[in-house]
């Protein structure tokens, strides 16, 4: 028997959770928080550019299980946004107690508000993780996916303090960086004008705060779309976004405003006053108890070292996956590199050569791409996501964005990995 | 495992933190306020680092000496002062809870005179708290001087090594052993351990001072009481048998750091887990964590500010100086 243990409870810490499972392990997820999925419960934009392609490459090689959840949970399938085509939007309200069912039904062991604040070492290996009430859960080995976001004083520092986001921080504790604690020093992600950190991009308005006419067109459409007054026009803003995918002119011209639930505005903040100038958002407030007229969170402040199989260099038996694991933006690139995580956790404890996935898949390709960019200035200051800015392009050029599930099939199956996923292994 | 330097602040979170050591990048619980460039505390509840943003990057307005009257002063035996002293009602409840300190200055003397004095009652209805002084040196004689008004400041909480234990217990047995001068602050810790419905046995050694002040202060508490000289042979054995024969979840011990090892190696010999406490005897001379005076090694040879800071019982008793 296989314990691996995974510290961090959101969607790149699940899907680690699923494929150790799957591949025959006893799993146990610790999560501070008193619900999973973290910044997955504020997000919700599936499948859109080159996501599609990642997301299906993902179920054939046998991670399937949360993108069904994702797809059952949408509220708008298909829709187009400015730069984006094909996306889903999941509903935010619905989408955690689906998953939370799911792992229950999959026999996969959750310990809720159970904040990790230290490891247990000998020399290199991992021998347990230690909680704040001085519990040490033990394991063969190791997931870190706590993402790199906040804490409170890292939010001051690279950001405008903290905006009670949907970590809440100060209700169950701040995220502590396991590698760092083990001795791996993490590495910081930078804005372009070398600044660490990057804001989350995009915040929460309360749907009936909006006008009727409003609402009624975003649970239509899905999307709304209403420009800027010129003199509100602050292109700079876009520099401090984290998803660089939405970084677009348009987003600075434009409220984009999509249905998650919740109304879901691209913007990393947005003040309240300038906001109620725009026709329909006379009375708007952002969801409780976010202040998103004032800031939002900041990402990628804690990213460990690792090869391209998930494993942190420089320690025996830890893997880490979603933001821990890079520069990555995005619900399917934490489900992706979660889900090789997991996999590969079995295969670490069987002694078996893990697994990398090939770079002419697009999932592979990204873990790769992002890897070796990190190691540069200008790496640093990129972030990676199927969905858009450079690496969507780098997606087409490399003629790995495909939307046609048979060929992307054909492909898998050629390559044998058609739902490795699956395998157990012990 | 961690490496950092991050330990427990008894002031984290009050209203006076951030202090002069986050200014100057000493902050004993916040990382970045040690200089670097993230986060890593042992979170106290709140984020010291956005507290000091808040306050415009700066330091809290910190304790100041404010001119007291003394109710009562009484003089016990040759050496003991005891006084009674009016301040805020605010004060009073600050000062309630075990390990409370203050500094204490007679109004003509210099800054240099200040000297920690612990809590032995405070009543935060009237407005008053009650100190034991054992007259020793320079600064406790310049304390006899006064009359009607005396230089207090506070409050000051870091009194107790093991504070959390102390809080967390409820429905046990717990001993406390007090020790000459040391009897005082056991006072405010069997108050409160009575008030989470704990039942308390207290070990009373008369030490140099004898216990003569405590009387009325214990009178009207229900407690087992035992008078016993624990630098006897006789005391030891008997105290050995109390430990024996009770089922304490907890032992405070207030004497000197000698006191703390005896227990402590008592205690080992148990057989079972038992918690303690201990009074805090490192030299403070600021409180604040600047002076240096009350600097400690631990086990792992880390350097701890013992004015403000929580630290393991063991790492303190082991690897910490012997004092008082």
């Amino acid at each position: 028997m296989a314990d691996v243990v995974v510290i961090g409870g959101g969607w790149a810490g699940v899907a680690a959770a699923i494929t150790a499972k799957k591949a025959g392990a006893h799993v146990t997820i610790i999560e501070r928080m008193d619900i999973l999925l973290g910044l997955g419960n504020v997000g919700g934009i599936m499948r859109n550019n080159g996501r599609f392609t990642a997301a299906e490459e993902c179920a054939l090689l046998g991670g399937g299980e949360l993108f069904a959840v994702t797809d059952r949970a949408s509220r708008h399938a298909g829709i187009d946004f400015p730069g984006h085509t094909h996306a889903s939007l999941y509903d935010v309200c619905k989408v955690e107690p689906m998953v939370r069912e799911l792992l229950q039904e999959m026999g996969i062991e959750l310990r809720l508000r159970s904040r990790a604040v230290d490891v247990k070492k000998n020399n290199d290996k991992i021998e347990g993780i230690t909680l704040y009430n001085g519990e040490i859960i033990e394991g063969d080995v190791f997931i870190e996916t706590t993402g790199s976001t906040g804490p409170m004083g890292n939010c001051l520092k690279y950001g405008n303090g903290c905006a009670m986001c949907i970590l809440r921080c100060p209700s169950f504790g701040p995220r502590v960086s396991l590698c760092q604690k083990a001795g791996v020093e993490d590495i910081l992600g930078k804005r372009s004008d070398g600044s660490y950190g990057a804001f989350s991009g995009s915040c929460k308005l309360n749907k009936d705060s909006l006008s009727p006419s409003l609402v009624h067109e975003l649970n239509e459409k899905g999307v709304v779309v209403l420009p800027v007054p010129s003199e509100d026009i602050n292109l700079k803003k876009l520099e401090m976004k984290v998803c660089q995918q939405y970084a677009l002119k348009e987003y600075a011209e434009n409220i984009i405003l999509l249905d998650t639930g919740h109304a879901k505005l691209m913007a990393p903040f947005y003040p309240l006053d300038k906001l109620r100038s725009i026709p329909g958002l006379e009375n708007a407030r952002y969801e409780d108890p976010y202040a998103g007229g004032v800031g939002n969170s900041v990402r990628y402040l804690s990213i460990a070292p690792r090869s391209n199989s998930m494993k942190v260099l420089g320690l025996d038996n830890m893997l880490c996956a979603g933001e821990k694991s890079g520069l990555f933006v995005g619900h399917t690139e934490a489900i992706v590199t979660g889900s090789l995580a997991g996999h590969n956790s079995v295969r670490l404890v069987k002694g078996m050569q893990l697994l990398e996935l090939p770079v002419n898949l697009a999932c592979g390709d990204l873990i790769a791409f992002a890897n070796e960019r990190i190691q540069t200035e200008e790496g640093l200051k990129t972030r990676y996501t199927f969905a858009g800015a450079d690496y969507f392009q780098r997606m087409k050029d490399l003629d790995l964005y495909i939307t046609d599930q048979t060929k992307l099939k054909a492909k898998i199956e050629r390559m044998n990995l058609l739902n490795i996923f699956h395998e157990k292994l012990v | 495992m961690s490496k950092n330097k991050i330990v427990t602040c008894i002031d984290a979170g009050s209203e006076y933190c951030p202090c002069y050591l986050a200014e100057s990048d000493e902050c004993i619980t916040c990382s970045q306020l040690q200089g670097n460039s993230f986060c890593d505390c042992n979170w106290s509840g709140v984020c010291i680092y956005q507290e000091y943003a808040w306050c415009g990057m700066k330091k809290k307005t910190p304790r100041e000496a404010i001119e007291s009257e003394i109710i009562e002063r009484k003089q016990i035996g040759d050496d003991v002062l005891v006084l009674r002293i009016g301040v805020s009602k605010t004060l009073a409840r600050q000062l309630k809870q075990p390990g409370s300190y203050v500094f204490l200055r007679h109004p003509e003397k210099p800054m240099i005179f200040d000297v920690p004095m612990s809590i032995m009652a405070a009543d935060a209805e009237k407005g008053e708290i009650a100190i034991a002084i054992h007259i020793l040196g320079v600064k406790t004689k310049s304390l006899l001087a006064c009359d009607d008004k005396i230089l207090l400041k506070g409050p000051y909480w870091n009194g107790l090594i093991g504070y959390k234990d102390l809080k967390n217990v409820t429905n046990q047995n717990v001993l406390v052993i007090g020790r000459g001068i040391a009897l005082a602050p056991a006072i405010l810790a069997i108050q409160y351990l009575l008030h989470n419905k704990n039942k308390v046995t207290f070990i009373i050694d008369q030490g140099r001072t004898g216990s003569a002040f405590i009387n009325e202060s214990i009178a009207a508490l229900e407690i087992d009481r035992h008078y016993l000289n624990l630098r006897s042979t006789g005391g030891l054995e008997k105290l050995n048998q109390i430990l024996a024969e009770g089922t304490y979840s907890l032992v405070y011990s207030g004497g000197s750091d000698f006191l703390h090892e005896v227990i402590k190696d008592r205690l080992s010999r148990l057989g079972r887990p038992v918690k303690m406490v201990a009074i805090n005897n490192h030299e403070l001379c600021c409180g604040e964590g600047v002076c240096g005076s009350c600097t400690a090694r631990t086990l792992n040879g880390q350097r701890v500010k013992m004015c403000k800071s929580q630290i393991d019982i063991e790492e303190m008793i082991e690897g910490g100086n012997c004092n008082g």
